[in-house]
């Protein structure tokens, strides 16, 4: 029955086929199918070397989209990751360029996001009343300044020997290495959330906190541990976003949370918490991938995508709600 | 039952819509895409051509441009003169507009380009370095790479174009400060991002003149606000250097944003503050003139729609081979001769002119044209 989401579209399912199909993340499936279509068809580009060829910057990106999902889930927010992302990468630089061998500036990266993370996420347990949205606000401009400082008055950073970050941004033929790394996450995130305890704690919390609370669950602790992870992913994609660029500086990861953020909203992952599945947040960041480099490759104004997204993100969220609203008023009606 | 099937058509109505919003780009897009395939075949028969007549100075190809962001009438002006330019010529221009001011942002663009196997690309670049790695992946596909306005690091390009020489800007505005206040007192400088390339190089070359020229010495920098090249904050950054300096005589803002948003400022509050720098004619008409009315005496530019000509030339040169980007290259265009030289970078670079006063003597004329 349509629930507090409406993203359930029927109670009784005589074929399972049928139940996939008209889910949510069906529904993306297919969606994500059409779009292709749509791209080959309209840009004579569109294949499969030039997509993988542009797509490490969104897959950067989408490092932030599974941890980002897992807070989405817990009914939580973190709009503080792109300026993690920008601090990471600005320290992994000046690492790199004083000196350090690869392994110890990937380390480095790693702990910054590990920290930032940490810190939003005490910072939030300690004070529950306090909306994440504001503290990671706060911390937002915080890790951003920090980075701005370390960047000095140049406001922009370049690797001196970027042998490592090649390293990092090579191929398997024509597959990145970072679009493995995607999918090992999606796999390890998907099976924790569907069948680890970890996963029905964040489903548990997310859906009430308090009743979870006197279950027994360690909420502060599920908490604390959702905003490290996304820490040390924002760290990662740091290091893969550097090893694109050469370098760093303050516009690094702008805009990364909103990114990541919609990716998961579009794919069925709901903001208010306890709703959502995580292949369904996997689906959408690919189609939301295929949509813009098509339409960028036919020269489509760069301030259009965004308009198209934009309403399809609207569209995304609005029609689970209507079918939900249109589904109780006949039932009323009976 | 009713419920699926209500479902689904709202579905099929979403991918519907999708297809139609796309539909109408789609189509200007396909056929616009069918001419560049038909015109890059072209290109090759013209490049071997030109080979054998490197005197040939047609364009069949496709160019790109990439400004540093949509909304700033400067980038627009630029935008103009070398689609103008390249189609002159009967090439294709094509114009792509990057989603922010970032350097992130033209990335994305630019590998969409290279995709799209285009003949040359020229870029304003946001960030000097972070363009590297993909302008690099843009010539080892053969295209030919130049900037202009914004330089990209020497590795990144084959040559820049350059609107004037950093020294010939850094000296137009100090003395115009050192005029303006009457050669002594407080004056600050309203930028554009911190980390724009352009601006810092200006600003670096009035400090070292400061230095450097006794005759400056009577002359205090403030302060270095950065308006980051938006309307509001450019607004806010001047009121803020109002009210921290009372004895404030100059601005001197050496962005096209910067100087428009305090020109508004200082002539509103009909302060005494006077103000100098890099502006648009078209929009700073209104604040130009003599006497305690008007907040600008006078102010400098060069002709954006000449550079993003001189960037389609350079563009055009460098695919027919005329030039490769080595200092002492030289060629002919609607602008005049042009000789390749080296920049303060290592690299090499094709300057433009000298910086041009805008007066209430020539206002009226120029804000007609941009």
């Amino acid at each position: 029955m349509a629930g507090k989401s409406g993203r359930t579209i029927a109670n009784t399912i005589d074929k399972p086929w049928k139940k996939v199909i008209l889910s949510w993340e069906g529904v993306l499936v297919l969606l994500f199918i059409a779009i292709n279509i749509l791209c080959i068809a309209i840009s004579p580009v569109y294949n499969a070397t030039n997509l993988l060829r542009e797509s490490p910057k969104y897959l950067a990106e989408m490092l932030l989209l599974f941890p980002m999902a897992y807070l989405l889930l817990l009914g939580e927010i973190d709009i503080s990751v792109g300026s993690i992302v920008c601090l990471a990468a600005t320290m992994a630089c000046m690492a790199s360029n004083a000196g350090v061998p690869f392994f110890g500036v990937v380390c480095i990266a790693i702990i910054t996001g590990l920290a930032c993370g940490a810190f939003n996420g005490f910072i939030t347990i300690k004070f529950r009343e306090l909306p994440t949205m504001i503290i990671t606000l706060g911390t937002q401009i915080v890790f951003r300044g920090i980075a701005e400082i370390a960047l000095g008055s140049g406001g922009s950073i370049s690797l001196t020997d970027s042998s490592g970050f090649k390293l990092l941004n090579g191929k398997i033929g024509i597959f990145p290495y970072s679009f493995f790394l995607i999918i090992i996450c999606a796999i390890v995130f998907t099976v924790i959330a569907d069948r680890r305890n970890y996963g029905r704690k964040l489903y548990a919390i997310g859906s009430n906190a308090k009743t979870a609370f006197y279950s027994g669950i360690k909420v502060k602790q599920t908490i604390l541990i959702a905003f490290i992870v996304i820490g040390v992913f924002a760290g990662l994609s740091g290091l893969f976003l550097t090893s694109t660029a050469y370098g760093a500086n303050t516009t690094t990861g702008k805009n990364f949370e909103m990114d990541a953020i919609a990716m998961a909203v579009f794919g069925g992952v709901s903001n208010m918490g306890g709703k959502g599945k995580l292949y369904g947040a996997f689906v959408s960041a690919f189609t939301i991938m295929c949509l813009r480099i098509g339409l960028g490759q036919i020269n489509v104004n760069s301030q259009v995508i965004l308009i198209i997204l934009g309403l399809l993100l609207i569209c995304a969220v609005l029609l689970p709600n209507i079918a939900g609203m249109i589904s109780a008023k006949k039932r009323t009606a009976k | 039952m009713k419920k699926k099937l209500l479902s689904g058509l709202l579905c099929a109505a979403m991918v519907g819509t999708l297809f139609v919003g796309c539909g109408s780009s789609a189509d200007t897009g396909a056929t616009e895409d069918a001419g560049a395939s038909t015109e890059s075949t072209d290109t090759a028969s013209t490049d071997a051509e030109a080979t054998t007549d490197s005197a040939a100075g047609g364009a069949t190809g496709t160019y790109a441009l990439v400004p540093k962001s949509a909304g700033n009438p400067f980038n627009e002006k630029e935008a103009d003169g070398f689609t103008e330019a390249i189609e002159a010529m009967g090439g294709t221009a094509v114009v792509q507009y990057p989603e922010s001011a970032t350097a992130d942002a033209q990335i994305t663009v630019i590998e969409s380009l290279i995709s799209q196997g285009v003949d040359s690309i020229c870029v304003a670049a946001n960030d000097e370095n972070a363009l590297q790695s993909v302008l690099e992946e843009a010539m080892d596909a053969g295209i030919k790479v130049c900037s202009v306005d914004s330089s990209v690091n020497k590795d990144s390009r084959a040559v820049h174009c350059n609107q004037a020489g950093v020294d010939e800007i850094g000296l137009a505005l100090i003395d115009a400060v050192y005029d303006i206040s009457g050669g002594e007192g407080q004056f600050a400088i309203l930028s554009a991002t911190s980390q724009a390339t352009n601006q810092n190089a200006w600003i670096d070359s009035m400090k070292s003149y400061m230095e450097s020229d006794s005759k400056y010495a009577n002359l205090e920098l403030v302060e270095v606000a950065y308006g980051d090249d938006e309307s509001q904050k450019s607004t806010d950054q001047t009121q803020a250097l109002l009210q921290k300096y009372p004895d404030l005589k100059v601005i001197c803002s050496p962005t096209t944003v910067g100087i428009a948003a305090a020109a508004k400022v200082l002539q509103d509050q009909g302060s005494s503050v006077k103000l100098t720098g890099l502006g648009l004619p078209s929009e700073m008409a209104a604040y130009i003139g003599d006497g305690d009315d008007f907040s600008c005496p006078y102010m400098f530019l060069w002709n954006p729609i000449d550079l993003g000509a001189l960037g389609a030339y350079t563009s055009v040169a460098l695919v027919n081979g005329e030039i490769t980007g080595a200092e002492g290259d030289t060629f002919t265009c609607e602008l005049g001769d042009y000789t390749v030289v080296s920049a303060a970078d290592g690299g090499t670079e094709i300057i433009l002119g000298a910086p041009f006063k805008f007066d209430p003597s020539n206002i009226d004329e120029w804000k007609e044209v941009y």
